[in-house]
């Protein structure tokens, strides 16, 4: 029978990414994770069948044929008035009839939310329930809990919600996985987050005694890296130089999903990869006819290939593919009898996909080769390299004022001013002054609150001590690699053709130790087990200039010694490193690199509270106002 | 001992057994004067003297009525005293609880000491009243007056659900529900007989089924959902899939009384009972009839029917399979052998070898088998001979994993404990199997509780008492225990135990109750969820006085965190309060700036920005912020002035942009002025002149401002501005005013290669000269070119 339901979704992205089966990026298996979302989200919109119309939560009123409405969103404000705008129009509307209203809050119902329903009169209208979604994995080695606003709320708001539900979805992954044997870390929310998590342990006893005392050391995780976006600020302000970080910068990926020009898209129609469902489902709701989403993920081979490249040898990969697969077709005119046709045309499916993203690759490529070949783009990014190298001239503020003065979009210049501003410990105070007023008269005194919110971080301070902390670190860290060969890299550096991200640095410093313990960059720092190894020995110093506390906690199982982390038949170990406050595809493309250079050694899994790059980071922090000519 | 086969009753290919479980504990109870619902499982009782039929009065009993909770055995263990009006219909929730339906639509729901909580099925059930009632484990649909129906689907959170309306106008001859989780929409369903046919109703439809065989007086659901057995006019059984689509069986039972009962037996059989009379029909039409002396009881188990009577509580079940295997007469299945072999090893004979032989390579099945039976029987001889047989089989094996055995002796202590006659939970092996995982932890609060709420020691006794028995459970919650405590009137009582509470998170709603609300905050944040602290920050702000409400939240930092974010979006003027008691000059300032920027009308406008410059002027650091807001009136009233004068929006654009579109409306004298006023650098007021003049494609006027003196910006821009807006001719212009080593790289980006060429030459730069040559179109250039490379070649 039917009964007409629709759900309005906001914000949770579908567990369901049409991603293969097990890509093979790390030992790991990540589809258990996977499968009980799914099975979730299934349990939530009571059956796989059923709903009718998937329709994205928004202001303004929802008119639908559905007399059933399930909304499935995160538990945040804005979302509940948006709900209650929905109920009081068709209260008001005697036509409609009588609605039903379920309410699936991902991943938990909260007492504010309930709150604002109250507050608006529609708490009794609505049924609720929870959606335990937290880790999203986006890929086999990428898990995101995927909340956008964690950088500004956590850092500036100083609203540490994330770290409660990292928390919670860290314990989740131990129940799956096991006790991580170490947890290390940096930054002091990092320390409340692994605080948070070894009360979490003790406190499980009263929730499921069993399960706390059968939890057994984990047998692939041995370790857990978890890093405070606080401690490396600058990294996310740099320009992502892969591939996957340069699409991210000029067209911005979220929830693994891209929206390019439709023209760019219909290169390839059908996603490769298999994409059912969400795939689909996703670019039927694209807002204009003239824009399309398009799954970015490990799915489409190709693009696994290329994501984690410096994007200066992109050009030459996809011209080699482009060869080969010409190659393939050709192989046609061999095809003689009926049996070699036959093969021919099985390996042609696989081949018509493949063409297609090759299509799509081309196409973005293209794109962004236009973008990276103009003048604004070249000046930037050669402010920005100097600057993190620390070469010092009046070149890199006379060209931030120049961008003030065309009047270049205003996140732009905050992203690079940031950087100047966090590379030299702050602006000297005349020039402090300088850059504050140029904005204000620039791009509106609004700006006072946007500034403010800049210094409350310290991104964009007064200069108070000569002292350049930033560069001792650069040195400590050898954070400036001049040889960088994007061909065949030797270091994470050339994510950024040159510049190592520090937060991976971080991350190298525990897993690598070279022959000479204070370099972990350079080629041929060969790994050590992390469980009995020496944490942050040998790095003290550094981790002393850099903000927030360091730690190093064991988790023991009951029956007293950690034990050492015996490895199963050969299997990697598996570094879990969490980037609490977010992390870029550059940063996640850098650690994949140190697994590489491991030699099957060691795989790392990603954990992050979302992805982030400069624009995103710094526009979350800029004051809106609304536009009262908005109908002039 | 009589054979185990002696209760069992052929019915077509498989038997059915019934067993005595109990002798009635209670003394002359007449079922037929009662309205009776049982918790399923082996559950409880409970009874309510039906008002509808007659009952002599005799002296011990009270004129009010009493609900009675009786164990299956017919033990009284509650007396619920009833105030209240007509009992429409009572049921059980699977957390058995116990449901009271009344007539003014009121639901009460009673937990097993009696205590109870109630909601109403709205206004619609009590105008029309309630007249009937059916309930499932999570949920119950009610039929009113007015023939409609409402369903409760989620007992925590009762909200009365309108079903559609299934159009009669008298009562079904009969009805009842299929629970959601048997559904394909997974919305309850209601089954309604009316005339000749049966009505499907949900919560936006009403299907006819069109059926001829009705009217249907009774009706009954299968176990699991998918069978449904109709009891017809004419006296036939009816028994088809749920949807209507297969027809199952039909059986005539000569009967044109329907049934007061009619219940299904498992998944296979249908029980029907009539006054004194009950007949079981199975699937191929065979039957089986039992009787009575006095009224009873049928209630229907996942896996047979208990049959509750004036002195017996009997079990009806199809035998198990495992059951039958072993003791069937005649049986040659390895279990049996094996059993049997028992019985003769235990008299000494030798054909207990033989049989084991018999089934060697099928002995561990038989043990398990064994072991299986054993579970399924009632009588603890045959439980005991069972396992003897299984354990005299397993020491024949090489290897034996002698878990199942191990664990069934556990699960025999436990369904042999809880069968027992004073405590009267007749649990099957079947039933208990998904419970028996359970932790103890929730049964030791649940003593825990009881024990404060029927205990007349004084608090220091009891919490001794509770703690003792829990000592050795570290991380039991203690939390629910003191709240139970702390209802209980008994406060010392439950802040003694709240310490024992090893979860922050946990002692926050008690501490709240018990009015401790600092310590209630502090322990939330302790718990490090920001929602539970939310809870306490709303709770505390619905309670307080503003000032005593501030007083607790400012000291704790994650406190006023999430105060502040919560205002932003809720509650602007607390947040300005807040701000203003905390001396956050600042946050307020800005507060009250953002409002301006909200707000249409400029003179208002202006007024909100005044008032945010006076708090800033409060302090004498903000000599920035001063100036800046300053400024920014300014602006606004110069921008009103131009609105005026140019009849265009100006407001909400920022001092560059103002100049800006002063000169792209040919206003540069405004623009100039504008730009006096608010001392704009030289530089930025060239860029944007510049910019602004290209894009009205104002050529002389970009020429005008490169010679009206020398530039501040450098020439460059001006190149390379032309150069954006395409016009070459225009950017030559300026290119020998850049600096000379530019100059190649200028004129190459016009396509002015033989100029570009002369430059480059000049600057000596070789890299540049091969660059021109490349992208060179012209032949005759690129000979010229190739001379100036000869040339810086050779000099070299």
């Amino acid at each position: 029978m039917s009964t007409s339901t629709a759900a309005a979704v906001a914000a949770a992205s579908s567990p369901a990414q049409p991603t293969g089966a097990h890509l093979g990026h790390t030992s790991l298996n990540i589809d258990s994770l996977r499968d009980l979302a799914r099975k979730e989200l299934v349990n939530v919109l009571d059956s796989d069948h059923g709903v009718e119309k998937i329709y994205h939560l928004q202001p303004g009123p929802l008119e639908t044929d559905c007399k059933n409405l399930i909304y499935i969103c995160r538990p945040q404000v804005n979302y509940m008035k948006y709900i209650a705008e929905h109920i009081h129009t068709h209260t008001k509307d005697s036509r409609a009839g009588s609605y039903t209203y379920s309410l699936f809050f991902v991943p938990r119902r909260t007492a504010l939310c309930e709150k604002v329903l109250e507050d608006e009169g529609v708490f009794g209208e609505i049924t609720k329930g929870e959606y335990h979604l937290d880790l999203i994995p986006l890929e086999d080695d990428v898990l995101s809990l995927e909340w956008d606003s964690t950088f500004k709320e956590l850092y500036l708001e100083q609203d540490t919600t994330s770290i409660y539900y990292a928390a919670k979805a860290l314990m989740r992954l131990q129940g799956i996985y096991g006790l991580f044997p170490r947890i290390l870390g940096k930054g002091d929310y990092s320390k409340a987050l692994c605080d948070m998590m070894l009360r979490m342990r003790r406190e499980m006893a009263v929730d499921d005694l069993d399960a706390s005392q059968t939890m057994q050391l984990s047998q692939n995780i041995d370790s857990l890296i978890i890093i405070d976006r606080s401690v490396d600020m600058v990294t996310p302000l740099c320009t992502q130089l892969t591939y996957e970080g340069l699409i991210d910068e000029i067209f911005h990926i979220k929830n693994s999903f891209v929206e390019v020009d439709a023209s760019l898209a219909s290169a390839a129609s059908a996603p490769p990869g298999g994409g059912s469902g969400s795939g689909t489902q996703s670019s039927a709701t694209a807002p204009t006819g003239k824009k399309k989403k398009v799954p970015l993920n490990g799915g489409d081979k190709l693009f696994d290939e290329l994501r984690d490249l410096n994007f200066a040898v992109v050009g030459g990969l996809l011209n080699k593919v482009a060869k080969r697969i010409n190659a393939d077709y050709e192989e046609r005119h061999n095809a003689k009898t009926v049996p070699q046709i036959r093969q021919f045309i099985v390996k042609m499916g696989g081949l018509a996909a493949e063409h297609q993203s090759l299509r799509l690759h081309t196409a973005l490529a293209e794109e962004i080769m236009n973008y990276t070949m103009t003048d604004d783009f070249n000046r930037i990014l050669e402010v920005q390299q100097n600057v993190v190298a620390g070469i010092a001239t009046n070149k890199e503020p006379e060209y931030i004022e120049e961008m003030i003065n065309k009047q270049a979009p205003l996140v732009q210049v905050l992203r690079l001013l940031c950087l100047y501003s966090l590379v030299n410990s702050g602006l000297k105070p005349k020039q402090f002054e300088f850059f504050k007023r140029e904005i204000l008269e620039t791009y509106g005194f609004e700006h006072i609150q946007t500034l403010e919110n800049l210094r409350r971080l310290g991104m964009l301070t007064k200069q108070t001590t000569t002292k350049n902390t930033y560069g001792l670190v650069r040195r400590s860290l050898s954070l400036i690699v001049d040889e960088v060969n994007e061909h065949a890299p030797n270091d994470i550096s050339y994510v950024y053709s040159g510049y190592a991200p520090l937060s991976v640095r971080l991350v190298q410093c525990v897993v690598q130790r070279g022959k000479d313990s204070k370099q972990p960059g350079g080629p041929g720092g060969k790994g050590s087990g992390i469980a009995g190894g020496n944490g942050w020995k040998g790095f003290e110093d550094v981790l002393r200039m850099l903000p927030g506390r360091t730690f190093d906690e064991t988790q023991r199982v009951d029956d007293g010694q950690p034990r050492p982390s015996k490895r199963m038949n050969g299997q990697p170990r598996v570094s879990l490193v969490f980037f609490l406050g977010g992390c870029t595809f550059t940063e996640i493309s850098a650690t994949r690199f140190l697994a590489s250079q491991e030699g099957g050694q060691r795989d790392f899994v990603i954990c992050t509270t979302q992805i982030l790059n400069g624009n995103t980071l710094v526009d979350s922090l800029v004051q809106k106002v609304p536009d009262l000519h908005a109908s002039a | 001992m009589s054979p185990p086969t002696a209760d069992w009753i052929q019915l077509h290919d498989r038997f059915y057994r019934k067993q005595e479980i109990y002798t009635m504990l209670w003394k002359q109870v007449d079922l037929s004067k009662y309205m009776l619902a049982a918790a399923p499982f082996g559950g409880p009782l409970a009874l309510v003297r039906d008002d509808r039929k007659v009952l002599l009065l005799q002296k011990q009993q009270p004129i009010k009525p009493s609900i009675y909770l009786y164990t299956s055995s017919g033990k009284l263990m509650e007396t619920i005293q009833w105030e209240k009006g007509h009992i429409v219909g009572m049921g059980w929730t699977e957390t058995e609880q116990l449901l009271c339906v009344l007539e003014d639509g009121t639901v009460r729901m009673y937990n097993i000491l009696g205590e109870y909580t109630q909601f109403s099925l709205g206004k619609d059930a009590k105008d029309n009243r309630v007249i009937d009632v059916q309930f499932w484990g999570t949920g119950l649909v009610a039929l009113t007056g007015s023939f409609q129906l409402i369903a409760i689907t989620n007992f925590d959170e009762p909200r009365p659900l309108f079903l559609a309306d299934p159009g009669i106008n008298e009562p079904p001859h009969s009805w009842t529900v299929i629970p959601p989780k048997f559904t394909l929409s997974r919305h309850v369903e209601v089954l309604i007989a009316h005339n000749s046919t049966i009505l499907v109703v949900d919560a936006t439809e009403a299907r006819d089924e069109r059926l001829q065989q009705g009217p249907f007086s009774k009706m009954s659901i299968s176990p699991d959902g998918k069978y449904l057995a109709l009891f017809t006019a004419d006296g036939k059984l009816w028994v088809v899939s749920t949807d209507f689509q297969k027809n199952l069986s039909e059986f005539a039972t000569r009967s044109q009384v329907p049934p007061q009962q009619l219940v299904w037996c498992g998944t296979d059989s249908v029980v029907l009972y009539w006054d004194k009379i009950v007949l079981m029909v199975g699937p191929y039409g065979d039957w089986i009839k039992y009787t009575y002396d006095d009224a009873i009881f049928l209630i229907p188990e996942i896996d047979g029917v208990r049959v509750i009577s004036m002195d017996k509580c009997e079990f009806l079940q199809k035998v198990p399979d495992a059951t039958e295997n072993i003791f069937k007469i005649g049986s040659t299945a390895p279990a049996a052998m094996l059993y049997d072999a028992l019985d003769h090893f235990e008299k000494k004979s030798p054909k207990a070898d033989e049989n084991i032989r018999s089934i060697r390579l099928e002995l561990a099945d038989a043990v398990e088998a064994c072991i299986e039976a054993a579970g399924h029987e009632i009588s603890h001889q045959y439980q005991r001979s069972l396992l003897k047989a299984a354990s005299f089989g397993k020491s024949f094996l090489d290897i034996h994993n002698a878990d199942s055995f191990v664990e069934m002796c556990k699960v025999l202590r436990v369904l042999n404990a809880v069968r027992y006659y004073e405590i009267g939970i007749p649990m099957t092996y079947t039933q208990i199997c998904e419970y028996l995982k359970m932790r103890t932890d929730r049964i030791l609060i649940h003593w825990a509780c009881s024990k404060i709420k029927k205990s007349n020691d004084d608090e220091d006794t009891i919490c001794r008492m509770v703690v003792e028995k829990l000592a050795n459970k570290p991380g039991l919650s203690y939390s629910e225990i003191a709240m139970t405590a702390h209802k209980a009137g008994q406060s010392k009582l439950a802040t003694m135990l709240l310490d024992y509470e090893p979860r922050a998170g946990d002692q926050v709603p008690l501490l709240m109750s018990m009015q401790e609300d600092e310590l209630a905050l502090v322990k939330a944040i302790e718990s490090g969820d920001t929602d539970l602290v939310y809870h306490v920050i709303l709770h505390l702000k619905r309670k307080l006085q503003l000032g005593e409400f501030f007083r607790i939240i400012n000291n704790k930092p994650l406190a006023c965190n999430l105060l502040e974010s919560y205002c932003k979006q809720q509650d602007p003027e607390l947040l300005k309060d807040f701000y203003y008691q905390d001396d956050r000059t600042v946050d307020r300032a800005n507060l009250t700036l953002m409002e301006s920027f909200r707000q249409k009308d400029s003179t208002e406008r202006i007024n909100t920005i005044k008032g945010a410059l006076r708090i800033y002027q409060e302090d004498k650091e903000h000599t920035f912020e001063v100036k800046a807001i300053e400024d920014s009136i300014k602006l606004l009233q110069t921008q009103v002035q131009l609105e005026k004068d140019y009849s265009q929006p100006f407001s909400g654009l920022s001092i560059s942009s103002t100049v800006y579109k002063l000169i792209t409306i040919n206003q540069s004298n405004r623009a100039t002025k504008v730009r006096g006023d608010f001392k704009m650098p030289d530089k930025r007021f060239w860029w944007i002149k510049l910019r602004a003049l290209v894009e009205i494609r104002d050529w002389d006027g970009v020429a005008t401002l490169a010679k009206s003196k020398k530039s501040p910006i450098g020439y460059e821009p001006f190149v390379e501005e032309c150069v954006k807006a395409m016009q070459f001719r225009e950017a030559a212009k300026y290119i020998l005013k850049c600096d000379a080593h530019l100059r190649a790289g200028l004129f190459l980006k016009i396509e002015a290669y033989q100029e570009a060429g002369e430059q480059a030459f000049l600057q000596k730069d070789l890299d540049t000269l091969r660059e021109i040559r490349d992208k060179c179109p012209n032949a005759v250039i690129q000979g010229q070119i190739d001379g100036y490379i000869t040339q810086l070649a050779s000099s070299r």
